[in-house]
Parts: C-alpha cells; sequence; structure tokens
C-alpha cells in the first residue's frame, strides 16, 4: 500500500508529540472518518460524536501506530469502533426516528420527496448492519475487506450482508421502480 | 492479460447485483457529509480542543498500568506465597501452643501416675536387684 509521503511525515511527527501534525491528520482524515460513522450511526449528531471520540482514542493511542500503514484506515476502525459504542448505548430506537434523521438536516429535499421518502423508510428498516454495509460500500466505496474490518466482521459476511440488504432494499422500494 | 481484465486488482468480485445509480445518488444524497469548510474547521478544532487535554498514548489509566502487571503478578504471587508461609507457621505454633497448654494442665497428674507406677515398678525391680545382689 502506497502511503503519501505527506501523510507519513505528519503520522511520523504525531507518534512523536507533536499535535499539530496530528491536526494535519485530521485535516486529511475527518470527512471519510466522519462518513465510515455516519453510515453506522445514521444520525448526524452522533457521526460527529463517533468522530472527536475516535480521533481522540487514535491520539491516545498514537505510539501504537504504525507509520508503515495507511493513517486512514487506522483511524476509520477506531472511528467505527466509537460509532458501534454509540449504537449499542443507543440501542432502541424507533424506526420514525431513524427515518427523520435521514431526512435532516444535510439533504435537499426539493425534488423527488415521495421516492427520498420512501428510500429513508426503507433503510430505517434494514438492519443496522445491513445499512452500515450498504452505505459504506454502494455509496463510500470501501471494499468487503475494509467493511469487514471497521465492523469487525468477516469480509464474507460484509459481502453476504450486502446481498441481503440490496435485496430487501429493492423489494421495499419495488413499487417505486416500476 | 486477458485473466486481468477478468478479475479485478483490489480483490473483489464483479458486483452484479449492485444497486441502480439513481438509488446510489439518493442513498450518497442522504448520508451527504456537512458542506463548506466552516464546519469542517469547527470539527477539526472541537477534535484539538479534546486532543489538547490528552498527552500522546495517554490511553487510559490500565493501559499506563499495563507494563507494571507482570512485575505486580510476580510480587503479589510471592507476597501470597510467603503471607501463606507466615501464616501455616502461625497457625502451626498456635496449636502447638494449644497442645502444649492442654499438656500441661493434664500432665502433672499424668506423670504423677506414671511416675508412682514407674517408682513402684523400680522400687520392685531395685528389690529383686537387690536381693540377687545380696545373695
Amino acid at each position: 500500500m502506497r502511503i503519501p509521503d505527506e501523510e507519513r511525515a505528519l503520522a511520523e511527527a504525531a507518534r512523536a508529540g507533536d499535535r499539530d501534525a496530528f491536526a494535519g491528520l485530521v485535516r486529511l482524515h475527518q470527512r471519510r472518518a466522519y462518513l465510515v460513522a455516519r453510515a453506522i450511526v445514521t444520525v448526524h449528531e452522533d457521526a460527529e460524536d463517533a468522530v472527536q471520540e475516535g480521533f481522540v482514542r487514535a491520539w491516545q493511542a498514537i505510539e501504537r501506530f504504525d507509520p508503515n500503514q495507511g493513517f486512514g484506515a487506522w483511524v476509520n476502525r477506531i472511528v467505527a469502533n466509537a460509532a458501534l459504542d454509540i449504537t449499542r448505548r443507543r440501542k432502541v430506537r424507533s424506526t420514525e426516528e431513524l427515518s427523520d434523521a435521514l431526512q435532516s438536516p444535510f439533504r435537499d429535499p426539493a425534488q423527488d420527496a415521495e421516492l427520498k421518502s420512501r428510500l429513508s423508510e426503507a433503510l430505517a428498516q434494514l438492519p443496522e448492519r445491513a445499512r452500515s454495509v450498504i452505505v459504506m460500500h454502494d455509496v463510500e466505496g470501501f471494499t468487503h475487506v475494509e467493511i469487514g474490518e471497521m465492523l469487525g466482521i468477516p469480509g464474507g459476511t460484509a459481502r453476504s450482508d450486502l446481498h441481503h440488504a440490496r435485496q430487501k432494499l429493492r423489494t421495499l422500494l419495488k413499487d417505486l421502480r416500476g | 492479460m486477458a485473466d486481468e481484465l477478468k478479475f479485478p486488482t483490489n480483490g473483489e468480485r464483479p458486483d452484479r447485483d449492485s444497486l441502480d445509480d439513481s438509488l446510489k445518488a439518493l442513498i450518497r444524497e442522504a448520508y451527504a457529509p456537512p458542506d463548506g469548510d466552516v464546519y469542517w474547521t469547527g470539527l477539526e478544532q472541537r477534535i484539538m480542543a479534546r486532543v489538547e487535554s490528552e498527552a500522546p498514548g495517554d490511553s487510559s489509566w490500565w493501559s499506563v498500568l499495563a507494563p507494571w502487571g507482570r512485575p505486580a503478578l510476580i510480587a503479589a504471587t510471592a507476597i501470597f506465597a510467603i503471607a501463606g508461609v507466615v501464616n501455616q507457621q502461625f497457625v502451626d505454633s498456635d496449636e502447638q501452643l494449644a497442645y502444649d497448654s492442654v499438656l500441661e494442665s493434664s500432665t502433672p497428674d499424668v506423670v504423677s501416675t506414671s511416675e508412682e507406677i514407674m517408682s513402684v515398678e523400680r522400687g520392685a525391680d531395685g528389690a529383686t536387684i537387690s536381693y540377687f545382689l545380696s545373695h
């Protein structure tokens, strides 16, 4: 795996205790980390919490980071764990609440309101992990192996979850897509 | 070369049941990250504000103590072993004391009885011996 020189230099400086270098790593990776967290927790505020918590944990463990591996992959796993912790703490969440969350606040509500609404409902009906896998793979482009590493499941399970999630999503949206 | 074209290089198999692009676009929109540098600068600042209060590698108290785990375990084992030996000695000496105290309270009667028997026996023996010696 080719690690950009800038990232390697920042990671090595951060390991030596340089907070500015760590801020550089945050700047480089926070968007991607947010997408990972959002795929897991769904709600924007929770995703933000998971990103913050993940980066703080990464800083606390920076001495154990191997600069020969990508910082992004490493921090994404930590952020995913932080997001999973949040979902465990907030296990009980109603479908209605989830559906509302998906429509807030960074969506453009202008066009095709019915389809968007149905999509939100359909996504909310998917099991938590299936939803995470479908968003991570089909939207963010992570591989099954990467998703498996982030969610703590085998890559084959991620692939299988993805297949079933797509099937279910298609079924739920069948009448809209005809 | 044909094989290289058949199989993607990232180890993923061809994705035949992928969602429609329009559906993907809708999901992407639903999960879109906040737009604008102001938001990301703010998030970075919030993260760094929390990082400022933490030393690097400042995991948790248990990971700070982790290097001391093995020596502490060895020391604790040694302390338990020593404590066990000392305790056993105390128990033994207590038992000995209890035994001695029982013996002390009952010994005089026993000894006096046995001494009486002995003295009688010795007396008899002595008489016998003196009898043989005198004859």
